[in-house]
């Protein structure tokens, strides 16, 4: 056995789109991880954190603090929850008396494919997808996590795979939590302009570090009647060939 | 009743965001600056430590102010300027127009200073029967239409040379026949050339204000500026508190950075460096220097050690250029004298939290802006903490206050949470169930506006998990 | 900060990288061997303007140029008062010339503020013993020397005047000069 992880699966995730979750799990397992999922979890308190309700995120930040406590590794779907919990809980929790705790906890949370990348040392997974597949670097991930290589390096290694690189890819997708329903008009212009770049590349499907930029997408790809589908980063890694459930979003 | 200035933005937002016109100007606009800046960028060997230096300089300034400030004012004086502490608008706009009128000044020619903007100093040169002309050409532009500057560095990208050749025609001379921008601005100067040579009065802002040299420092390309402080007898500089810098050598660096984030260029066409009057034996230049050093608020922001770097600023626009909010809504949209980021940033304190708060929720937080500013502000940051600062301050309402108030109940009883997630699920089916996706009925019906329905799955990932995933 | 970090690339050969950024800054500089052929340069630049008076710095140097090269044309010198609206060149000395942005490094004793600005072409009469490598020497001299206590004004001028406000179209020659002509003599 690898490691033992401890997975964090963003509150979005659990309740919406399990399967990113479910897959997440797969590749870990495939790639000789132990894999635990510590039931006590509900939010990393993103949501309060980003409207400003620091009051409302600090003892739900804490009580994640407390989930993991005894984690090995966290492992988490999502460049956002991650920059958080890394980024953001020190100085969330700077007054709390758990703030070594979220030090420590911070210093041991990993993005899915950062923690393959550089904590397990992993590119091949195994994975076969012999599909047309586009690359947006979600804007946390980026730019707080500072991944760049990282999914393109596992995304490469992946069997019958053809990346295209689309323009513009580090321009934000326009979800930004609640910033999708405050202000959905401009919201939905950005995504819309991001879709407009996955579809001048062709690609039958576009995938991203954080499955809420993907969720997003998803929503204005259908609205448009285009083609492309999105599907999360593990999703991709997780088909090995076999007969299965494509994990990729359905169309309604 | 009168809207408030969170439902204008929202209106005109929905207004922009639709508009695919105003899109793609903008983009083409964004893009002829993406290339230049990245040739711009390559022309510093080291543009990280650039950034460093920039920061570094800036924070000496900001954190020393008084000290910097002081300098500056008694070499500005030993030389004969004037130097006026402005504690806001009222007070900067005041002593401008009794200046002018105290000397008889019937025109003034103006260089660009955003400052000038926020003071909204021009209607009140106006009212007192003084003429104002704008003379850099964008600034120039936009008076003519009577509309406020788009961006803080090009005012008037958001219209095509169409647009501007019929506004010239109808505003300036019937006979502008042509749309050729060579054309535009040969028309532009010749009118405003005029202008220069009967003014009395020359404003200009200030891009830096140089301490130990006691000089001001202007950048500028088209020689609007050098124009507006060589031939009237009198300038005056109206400028932020904030411009300080401690050194003359400061803008070996500072200026190639301005300008590498401005527009791309190594180094802005003239950096002009003025002290004070003409000096005896001197061949021009005005007789009198006044300098109007505005507070308006920014040494409330100076007081708060969390968010005083804001007061770094340069204001070269990278934030702006990048910003995908700025990209889709544009600058008018946000209804302030500083749009885009540091916009965002900066008018709620200025302005004041209660009014403008939405301008920092307005944004999804994609950090591009911290990534490119020059002097390393961290602006999606301070963002993050000036909604913070809007919750604390009991600025947002009261049923969003409950929301969260009730979200946070849940988050901390697992059981409940997943209770809570499974009956919201439950209910969006059977609303869509019942064709009512959409409508008033469907809590989702804002996102549903603009995106396909998210599909619900039929159970959550931790039902899964006990189901069938547990082992390993 | 880390230190001793350069930030700009070091400048090798300051004429070379003086000319090279010339061009980019839409800027002509005309190398000459001599004051002889200063002369001659001056005399063709002006030849190429249209009528019009010509504005001069009243220096020993360019009272020597002028006279040699001996143009047609009516000159008011500096010492006479400011250039008037019409000018259709300005004549100046400079400070210094900086290789790094090329630039020049003019003051209020350079002919004055106008001089540099208000007719459409700026002639600048400099040798390559004015040049300096970067802006930091350039301004560490501009301190030292106390430049900014016995001039009001000093102009760090790269290239003609230019906007790109429209469409951001770049447009040569706005308000200011469209020419900027150094002419830059080897032999001081």
């Amino acid at each position: 056995m690898k490691c033992k992880v401890s997975l964090f699966v963003p509150c979005f995730v659990d309740q919406l789109l399990p399967e990113v979750a479910v897959d997440t799990v797969k590749v870990l397992r495939r790639i000789g991880c132990a894999v635990e999922f510590p039931e006590d979890q509900t939010c990393c308190g993103q949501p309060a954190l980003n409207t400003g309700y620091w009051g409302d995120a600090r003892p739900c930040a804490e009580h994640l603090v407390r989930v993991f406590k005894n984690a090995d590794f966290v492992v988490c779907p999502s460049g956002s929850c991650v920059s958080v919990i890394r980024l953001f809980y020190p100085e969330l929790l700077a007054h709390s008396s758990l703030r070594e705790d979220a030090a420590a906890l911070a210093s041991r949370t990993f993005e899915f494919s950062e923690f393959l990348v550089k904590v397990v040392a992993v590119t091949q997974v195994g994975a076969i997808f012999p599909h047309s597949v586009t690359y947006h670097a979600s804007c946390h991930g980026l730019r707080e996590l500072k991944l760049r290589d990282e999914p393109l390096q596992l995304l490469r290694q992946v069997d019958g795979l053809k990346l295209i690189e689309m323009v513009r890819s580090e321009e934000c997708c326009g979800f930004g939590g609640t910033f999708a329903v405050k202000f959905a008009d401009i919201s939905a212009a950005m995504g819309t302009s991001k879709a407009e770049s996955v579809a001048a590349t062709g690609a039958e499907f576009v995938t991203a570090t954080d499955p809420s930029c993907l969720m997003h997408l998803q929503g204005i790809l259908g609205k448009r009647g285009a083609p492309t589908r999105t599907i999360y980063l593990a999703s991709i890694l997780a088909q090995d060939g076999l007969a299965q459930k494509s994990s990729a979003q359905e169309r309604p | 009743m009168s809207q408030t200035a969170a439902q204008r933005f929202l209106q005109d937002a929905a207004v922009k965001s639709a508009d695919l016109v105003h899109r793609e100007i903008i983009r083409r606009g964004m893009e002829s600056y993406d290339v230049a800046h990245l040739k711009g960028r390559a022309r510093i060997k080291d543009w990280e430590a650039a950034r460093e230096k920039c920061q570094e300089i800036k924070r000496e300034a900001i954190n020393h102010l008084d000290r910097y400030l002081l300098q500056f004012e008694e070499k500005v004086i030993a030389r004969g300027g004037h130097v006026f502490w402005a504690a806001n608008s009222e007070e900067a706009c005041t002593y401008v127009k009794n200046v002018a009128t105290r000397l008889g000044v019937r025109t003034v020619v103006k260089s660009k200073s955003m400052v000038t903007e926020e003071i909204q100093l021009s209607p009140v040169l106006e009212k007192a029967g003084i003429k104002v002309w704008e003379t850099d050409l964008g600034e120039f532009i936009v008076q003519l239409r009577e509309e406020p500057p788009y961006h803080i560095v090009t005012p008037a990208m958001h219209l095509n040379r169409g647009q501007i050749a019929k506004l010239f025609r109808e505003k300036l001379d019937p006979a502008i026949d042509s749309d050729d921008p060579v054309y535009l601005m040969a028309a532009a100067r010749r009118i405003l050339r005029q202008a220069f040579f009967a003014a009395e009065m020359g404003i200009s802002g200030a891009n830096f204000l140089v301490a130990d040299a006691g000089v001001i420092a202007i950048s500028t390309n088209e020689g609007n500026g050098r124009l507006c402080t060589s031939i009237p007898r009198i300038h005056v500089v109206v400028t932020g508190i904030e411009k300080v810098i401690p050194r003359l050598e400061d803008l070996a660096v500072l200026w190639p950075v301005l300008a590498t984030s401005g527009t791309g260029q190594g180094i802005t066409t003239y950096g002009t460096l003025i002290g004070g009057p003409r000096r005896p034996g001197e061949v021009d230049g005005a007789e009198e220097f006044h300098v109007v050093l505005v507070d308006n608020g920014r040494s409330q922001l100076l007081a708060d050690a969390e968010q005083r770097e804001v007061l770094h600023c340069i204001r070269c626009g990278a934030c702006l250029n990048i910003c995908p909010v700025f990209r889709h809504v544009g600058g008018h949209t946000y209804g302030t004298t500083y749009p885009g980021p540091i916009g965002s940033v900066l008018t709620p304190h200025l302005n004041g939290i209660k009014e403008f708060k939405h301008l920092s929720y307005a944004s999804s937080l994609c950090g591009a802006c911290t990534s490119v500013c020059p002097v390393k502000i961290d602006l999606a940051h301070h963002l993050l903490q000036n909604r913070r600062n809007a919750t604390e301050a009991g600025a947002t309402s009261s049923s969003e206050r409950l929301i969260f108030r009730a979200w946070r109940y849940a988050m901390l009883r697992p059981r409940m949470y997943a209770l809570g997630g499974w009956s919201v699920r439950k209910a969006l089916r059977i609303i869509y169930g019942l064709g009512l996706a959409g409508s008033i009925l469907d809590p989702m019906r804002v996102w549903n506006r603009y995106r396909s329905p998210v599909p619900l799955p039929s159970e959550s990932f931790r039902a899964r998990w006990r189901k069938d995933l547990g082992a390993n | 900060m880390r230190s001793g970090q350069m930030i700009f690339d070091a400048i090798n050969n300051p004429l070379e990288r003086f000319q090279q950024e010339c061009v980019g800054n839409l800027m002509e500089c005309a190398l000459t061997a001599d004051s002889a052929a200063s002369a001659r340069q001056l005399a063709k630049v002006l030849q190429s303007l249209p009528e019009g008076e010509t504005f001069v710095q009243d220096d020993p140097a360019l009272r020597r140029l002028i006279e040699q090269a001996a143009p047609a044309r009516a000159i008011r010198w500096s010492s006479q008062g400011a250039p008037g609206e019409a000018s259709q060149a300005t004549v100046t000395l400079a400070e210094a010339l900086i290789a790094q942005t090329g630039s020049i490094l003019v003051t209020s004793a350079c002919g004055g503020r106008g001089a540099s600005v208000i007719a459409p072409c700026h002639i600048v009469y400099a040798t390559v013993a004015q040049l300096v490598p970067d802006l930091a020497t350039a301004l560490s001299r501009v301190s030292q020397e106390r430049k900014l206590d016995s001039n009001s004004f000093a102009c760090v001028i790269s290239g003609s005047s230019r906007t790109a406000d429209i469409e951001k179209i770049l447009v040569q020659g706005a308000h200011g000069p469209r020419r900027l002509v150094v002419i830059l003599q080897t032999a001081t």
